[in-house]
């Protein structure tokens, strides 16, 4: 149980045009995620910052191949595996929250059918059960009238309330080791995602889960991460504690990319 | 006129059930009525009809409507009125029979079409495409030639000839959400392609495919019509509608229009009734007008 919970090692790929020609957009992408951290990727958009996430769970954009490296999950080549071992592994040990989480939920289910369904799906049980789960899950994220927000579909939710849900279902109904977070809160106002990151690490921190950050806040990654990962263009520019990307940059990337942003006059 | 308040304050279950009733559009309302009242009297010739349907000789040839025969009888005496109400359970019964079938099995395959793509949408769509490359009629009429008459054959060829229309649409529905976020989130807590296919897709795809299936039933009628009037898939002293116009066609030239009439207007109201609530329910499922 010690060493990194995720390697990545290697790791390249582009996309292939209908065309049929070969775009690299992933250079030896290596950095690996330490047990019970907070790891923070960042990086502009279109750095690879996603793929290269995606790319843990076998969930590939549509005409990205891979050309190298590997992604191990405590020790097992996640690339290498079959359907079957797949599923056993999403879901299960690795869950992911997605940046809008009103089009990641059915639009047909009610919100708590499809946490109690997930629920059911993973642990079996009565339906009343897994919806006493869905809805004491919904209650954890701090959702407010769990009981008659478990009725209500997708459509009713606010942008907040439904990632609220979605952190319900990828965190407390599934129980994973590892949480990937993509953009969870681009595009929620400023008071919202402050909200929404600090249930997020209430959860990751009370429940020792390794969390995985795709974003471009650096005022959320300050506050919250302990390690960084500076993507660039498809590279890895720079990885470190962070404290010490923020008090002390090597790379001139992330040099800029700090400048850039407000929050090193505010930590200045 | 009193201004309407723009937010309302009623409870949202409440509201939503509101807004739903208010969608029934007039030409759904008149659809939906209209059948009704032939699945009414489709139940109700079960348990009584004015005079015995079979009977010929129940009153004279060619009366005209009166009041005891109210739409007239035919050549041998038999009761319009009564045989236009047996005819109902005929239309109406293999109407939806068959279009169930359809539904059902265009469903299923188009959605493992649409999901899977690659060989399995190659073999379904190939298929699909050598069959639709006959016109419906003619092609109902052909497979009931070579597998006989008899009520069962007839829904099993309307079925078959109504399936590709909903394949086509369950498989450009379910392949067009199949890489949707909500899909993606399923696969990616575990779930099998399969479940993701008919558990999240499936669902998601039941408005166009209900709004077109009051199409087909419209359909299906006249097919059903045309077979009997034909004197192909029923026997030729079936009191179906198509049948009995076939039957009423000596009449007309000699100023027995009743006889062919009625059933023709049995099957008109029957087939608009279909298309109004198709029409409707397609605007009610036209995803640019989904809020």
């Amino acid at each position: 149980m010690n060493g990194p919970i995720l390697e990545i090692d290697g790791f390249s790929g582009g996309f292939v045009s209908r065309a049929g020609e070969f775009t690299p957009v992933l250079h030896d992408v290596s950095y690996s995620l330490e047990r019970g951290a907070v790891t923070a990727v960042v990086g502009e958009t279109g750095s690879g910052k996603s793929v290269t996430a995606l790319s843990v769970l076998q969930l590939q954009a549509p005409g990205f191949r891979r050309t190298g490296g590997q992604i191990r999950f405590d020790g097992t080549d996640l690339l290498s595996l079959d359907a079957q071992a797949l599923r056993a592994i999403r879901g299960r040990r690795i869950s992911m929250v997605f940046q809008d989480a009103r089009a990641a939920l059915n639009p047909v289910f009610s919100v708590g059918q499809q946490l109690a369904d997930t629920w059911r799906l993973h642990n079996g049980g009565s339906r009343a059960a897994a919806m006493e789960k869905a809805v004491d899950a919904l209650r954890q994220v701090q959702i407010p009238e769990p009981e008659r927000r478990a009725r209500q579909y997708p459509h009713e939710f606010s942008g907040g309330m439904a990632q609220r849900a979605m952190i319900a279902l990828a965190a407390l109904i599934c129980t994973p080791e590892l949480l990937l977070l993509d953009e969870p809160t681009t595009g929620l106002d400023v008071t919202t995602q402050a909200d929404i990151m600090e249930l997020l690490l209430d959860l990751a921190r009370s429940r020792g889960l390794t969390v995985c950050l795709i974003t471009h806040d650096l005022g959320v990654v300050a506050e919250t991460c302990d390690h960084v990962v500076v993507m660039n263009r498809g590279r890895v520019v720079e990885t470190g504690s962070a404290e010490r990307i923020f008090t002390a940059p090597q790379d001139p990337y992330t040099r800029r990319l700090l400048a850039a942003s407000v929050l090193t006059e505010d930590a200045g | 006129m009193t201004a309407q308040p723009i937010v309302s304050s009623t409870p949202v279950p409440q509201a939503r059930r509101a807004s739903r009733l208010s969608r029934w559009s007039l030409s759904m309302r008149i659809g939906a009525a209209l059948l009704m009242v032939y699945a009414g009297i489709a139940v109700l010739s079960f348990f009584w009809t004015p005079h015995d349907p079979y009977m010929p000789g129940a009153g004279p040839s060619y009366a005209a409507p009166s009041w005891a025969f109210p739409l007239g009888t035919d050549r041998l005496g038999n009761d319009l009125l009564s045989q236009i109400m047996i005819g109902t359970r005929y239309d109406l019964g293999i109407c939806v029979a068959a279009v169930f079938i359809s539904v059902v099995l265009g469903a299923v395959l188009g959605t493992i079409a649409g999901y899977y793509g690659g060989a399995a949408d190659l073999v379904i769509m190939r298929i699909v495409e050598i069959f639709q490359a006959f016109p419906g009629l003619l092609f109902a009429m052909l497979i009931v030639q070579a597998v006989g008459a008899g009520v069962p054959n007839v829904i099993a060829v309307l079925a078959f000839v109504g399936t590709p229309d909903f394949l086509r649409l369950a498989r450009a529905e379910v392949r067009s959400r199949r890489d949707w976020q909500f899909a993606e989130a399923a696969r990616l807590v575990g779930n099998r392609g399969i479940v993701v296919a008919f558990k999240h897709l499936l669902p998601n795809s039941m408005g166009p495919l209900l709004a077109f299936t009051s199409v087909n039933a419209a359909f299906a009628v006249l097919i059903i019509a045309s077979l009997g009037f034909l004197g192909i898939g029923l026997d030729a002293d079936t009191p179906e509608w198509g049948n009995m116009i076939a039957r009423g066609q000596d009449g007309i030239m000699t100023g027995q229009w009743w006889v062919s009439l009625f059933p023709g207007i049995a099957i008109l109201g029957m087939t608009g009734a279909f298309y109004l609530l198709g029409d409707a329910l397609s605007d009610l499922f036209d995803p640019r007008r989904r809020t």
